[in-house]
Order: C-alpha cells, then sequence, then structure tokens
C-alpha cells in the first residue's frame, strides 16, 4: 500500500513537472516554477506537521521525486533539478522550523529563500562557463524569484487543506 | 419527573484529519514548539543529496545517459501533445476579434504578404543573376574576351529595326561597335548584335540579323578559311547571309562562320574595330553560286530574338 502511495506521488510529480515545461511557459521566457513552489510549500507544511521528522521526510522525497521529473523532462543532467531543490528544501526546513506558518510571509519568505537556493544551484550545474553574478541574478534569479512568489500563497492553502482533507 | 435527556451528539464525531496525499494522518503544529526536530530528516537530506549529486556525475560520465534518454523519448510524445495544446490555447486567445480588429489583421498580413513576395522576387532575381554569372564564367575560360552581362530590357517594337535594348550603357564602359554575344541552351557563345548607341545606362543594339547589319566574316571549311560579308537578312524572310566569297573555297552546309575581325586588325578607326575575330556566328545552311562568287544562307548560332540575356565583349586579351 505505501508503495503504491510512493508510486502514485512520482507519477503527480512527473505529471505537474510536465505540465509546468509544457503549459507554463510564460511570454517572456520564464516558466512559472509550479514544482519547485510546491515542494517548498510541501517542506513548511511538513516542518509544522505534528510529527516534523515524517513531515520532512516526505517533502525531500517530493523534491527528489520532482527534481528528477524536471530533470528528465527538461534534459538536464539527471540529478541537477533534483540536487538543487533538495538543497532548498532543507534551507527552508532548517530556517522555518521555529516559525508559525500559517502567517502568510511565511511561505513568501520560504519561497524567496527556496528560490534563491534552488536557482544559485542550478547556475552552477547547468552554466557551462564563468559566470557573471552580477548579471545573472538581475536577469535571472531574481525575475524567476519574483514569478514564483505569484502562485505561492494559492497553492500553499490550497495544498494545506489538501493535506488537511478538509473540504 | 426530570426529562431525560438525551445523550446522542447533535453532530457526527469529527473524523481525524488525514494526509490523503501520504494517506496518514496529519496534526498541524499551533504553538511555536520549543523542542527541534531531530536530526534525522537532516541526514535522510544529506542521503538524497548525495544521491543526486552522484546521478549527475554518472549522468555526465553518461552511464545512466540512456536510462534518461529512454524514459524522455517515453514522455516527449505526452510533451509535445501537451505544448500543442498551448500553442493552440495561445493562439486562440491572441486572435483577433472584431471586425475592426479582423480588418486591422488582415491589413497587416496583406503587409507581410506584398513584402514576403517582394523577397522572393529579389531571391529569383539574384538566382537568374547567378546562373547567368556562371555562364559569363564558363564563356570567359573558354574564350580570351572581358565580358560584362547585361538584361535585355527592350526589344524593337516594329519588324523595320531588328533592335533589342539592354541595360547598360556608357556608364558600365559601353560603346557602339562593340561585340554583343549570347548563348541558349545547347549552343555556343555566338555573335547577336552590334552596340549601335549608348545611354548613361542603357544601349541599343542592332541584331545581326536586321538588314543593315554588316560584319566581316571567316568562312571555315575543311581546316581553310576564307573571309567574306555576313549581312542581316530578317526583312527579306530569311536570317543570314554570307557574301562575297570566292569560288577558290568551295561551300558546303555545315560550315562553321566566325567574325573575322577585320577593321580590327587593319586598325581602322571605325566603331566595328570593337570587334575581336572569332566569334562565332552561325553554320552555313546553303549555298548558291553566283559569278565568281558563293553566296551562303546562314543559320545563326543564336536566334537573336530568343535572347533574354546577352553580354557585350568590352576587350579581348591579345
Amino acid at each position: 500500500m505505501a508503495l503504491a502511495h510512493e508510486v502514485g506521488r512520482i507519477i503527480g510529480l512527473f505529471a505537474l513537472a510536465c505540465v509546468q515545461v509544457t503549459l507554463l511557459g510564460l511570454p517572456s521566457g520564464f516558466t512559472l516554477p509550479l514544482v519547485p513552489v510546491l515542494v517548498i510549500c510541501r517542506a513548511l507544511l511538513g516542518v509544522s506537521d505534528a510529527f516534523p521528522d515524517v513531515g520532512l521526510g516526505r517533502a525531500l522525497r517530493w523534491a527528489l521525486y520532482g527534481g528528477l521529473a524536471l530533470d528528465v523532462f527538461g534534459a538536464t543532467p539527471l540529478g541537477a533539478h533534483a540536487l538543487a531543490l533538495l538543497l532548498g528544501v532543507l534551507v527552508v526546513a532548517a530556517l522555518t522550523r521555529q516559525l508559525r506558518v500559517e502567517r502568510p510571509v511565511v511561505p513568501l519568505l520560504a519561497v524567496l529563500v527556496g528560490m534563491l537556493i534552488y536557482e544559485t544551484v542550478l547556475a552552477l550545474f547547468l552554466q557551462p562557463g564563468a559566470i557573471e553574478w552580477r548579471s545573472y541574478l538581475l536577469m535571472v534569479v531574481l525575475p524567476s524569484v519574483v514569478i514564483a512568489l505569484a502562485p505561492t500563497l494559492p497553492l500553499f492553502f490550497m495544498l494545506r487543506r489538501v493535506l488537511r482533507g478538509q473540504g | 419527573m426530570r426529562p431525560t435527556v438525551a445523550t446522542q451528539p447533535l453532530w457526527p464525531a469529527p473524523t481525524p484529519m488525514r494526509d490523503f496525499l501520504d494517506d496518514h494522518p496529519i496534526k498541524l503544529r499551533r504553538e511555536r514548539s520549543p523542542v527541534p526536530g531531530s536530526l534525522r530528516p537532516f541526514v535522510l537530506a544529506i542521503g538524497l543529496c548525495l544521491l543526486a549529486g552522484l546521478l549527475v556525475f554518472l549522468d555526465r560520465r553518461g552511464v545512466i545517459t540512456p536510462a534518461r534518454q529512454a524514459v524522455q523519448s517515453l514522455t516527449a510524445p505526452v510533451a509535445q501533445r501537451l505544448t500543442s495544446l498551448r500553442d493552440e490555447a495561445g493562439a486562440f486567445i491572441t486572435a483577433p476579434r472584431g471586425a475592426a480588429a479582423l480588418e486591422a489583421r488582415i491589413a497587416a498580413l496583406e503587409r507581410e504578404n506584398g513584402e514576403l513576395r517582394n523577397q522572393v522576387l529579389r531571391l529569383e532575381q539574384v538566382q537568374v543573376e547567378n546562373a547567368f554569372l556562371r555562364q559569363q564564367l564558363a564563356i570567359q575560360q573558354a574564350h580570351p574576351w572581358t565580358l560584362l552581362g547585361a538584361e535585355v530590357t527592350v526589344r524593337s517594337p516594329d519588324a523595320g529595326r531588328r533592335m533589342i535594348t539592354i541595360a547598360r550603357g556608357s556608364r558600365e564602359g559601353l560603346r557602339p561597335g562593340m561585340a554583343v554575344i549570347s548563348q541558349l541552351p545547347g549552343t555556343p557563345a555566338a555573335l547577336i548584335g552590334i552596340i549601335e548607341t549608348t545611354g548613361p545606362h542603357a544601349a541599343d543594339v542592332l541584331l545581326i540579323t536586321d538588314i543593315s547589319s554588316q560584319v566581316s566574316g571567316r568562312v571555315i571549311h575543311q581546316g581553310r578559311a576564307e573571309v567574306g560579308l555576313v549581312q542581316g537578312q530578317w526583312q527579306r524572310g530569311s536570317r543570314l547571309r554570307l557574301g562575297q566569297i570566292t569560288r577558290a573555297l568551295e561551300l558546303a552546309p555545315g560550315d562553321t562562320v566566325v567574325t573575322a575581325g577585320l577593321t580590327a586588325a587593319l586598325r581602322l578607326p571605325f566603331e566595328l574595330a570593337a570587334i575581336p575575330p572569332n566569334i562565332p556566328i552561325g553554320s552555313v545552311e546553303a549555298v548558291r553560286v553566283i559569278d565568281q562568287y558563293q553566296i551562303a544562307e546562314v543559320r545563326p548560332f543564336v536566334d537573336p530574338d530568343q535572347v533574354r540575356y546577352v553580354w557585350v565583349i568590352l576587350s579581348q586579351e591579345d
């Protein structure tokens, strides 16, 4: 039963990654980062769980599956997105263990920090040559983070509602 | 008696909150927990990070790349379908609505269509020019001539004068008396006319078939040559006539006629001095003998009425 649920999670995250890379492209060339935001929100809800270790463990597995799915759809080295997401989740979890996540500013700050780490790690893995960090931050990282903030609150509250199982 | 109070609850007992994704009951912490969690998830995170790093390493080494590509090939059709759906939806959303928007769109498309047509025309012109330049190169490699290509812009509107106008003039170094040649598929490059007048950007060419055209020619028969006069005959129902050939050389159909370049050879100060010798003109079709001379009907190698692009012989290497 647990294995079936795990397989279902993997399939669900692959489906979301597929939706992200195909349907959520913006005219500006950026993509709405559905999977990273969901994974960071899952980490937030995990650390605020009654059993934070279990919740965080699940969030880390989400990060691995979602990252591998993005690697498959994005044709990047397998594990690059996964590592970036795992590090983002890890930092977010470490920073928010002592916070109350019900306040809307917490998910926003968590996604901000998580996406900064995610984009930075990705840049280190995927950029072939030396990176000019100033322009890369301005042209790539900051817009990506801002775009990620837009769906954060709806996704966070929707995910919380689903996890609580209350209609 | 005191009425009995019903002990049944008005609402059913609340079901415990469940994590429908993870199938485990969850309970959100309402208060700030002073107790930090264990290090277990962080150990798990480090383990997963190491796993991800190992995957990156193996993929960059190409060890697991075939497996990744196999998965990608499986997911590619779904991704393509979704992408095309997004494109179709985007096209539908951005499609113009209303008569005014449609008219504006049509006008924009017509403008674009016009520009594209112009581009196609320019491209076709370049292709034609390319073909002519290749032809010119082949001629120049076979003959010691310096050529200048020109398009035929105007043909004589009446049968009185067999002339054409070409799109090159004195600005490009053309002057009266220069020989004009052309080539059709399956023919050698051959004389078709002589420049009669020049303007800055155009020149009139008198075709060799015109009755007023007279050029010194040399007929070659079995290794021997005789000089005569090639005259246009178009207005007389024929093409060319080669005259003033003595009977010393017996002409026969199929003999080749080329320019003699007599004016140039004698260094006479005439316009025709610009015509070099040995430009092919045509071949003998029929021969008549009148007194001491022979007259030959000559069929030009290149029909001047068929040409669309010509070359002017600017000079010849000695």
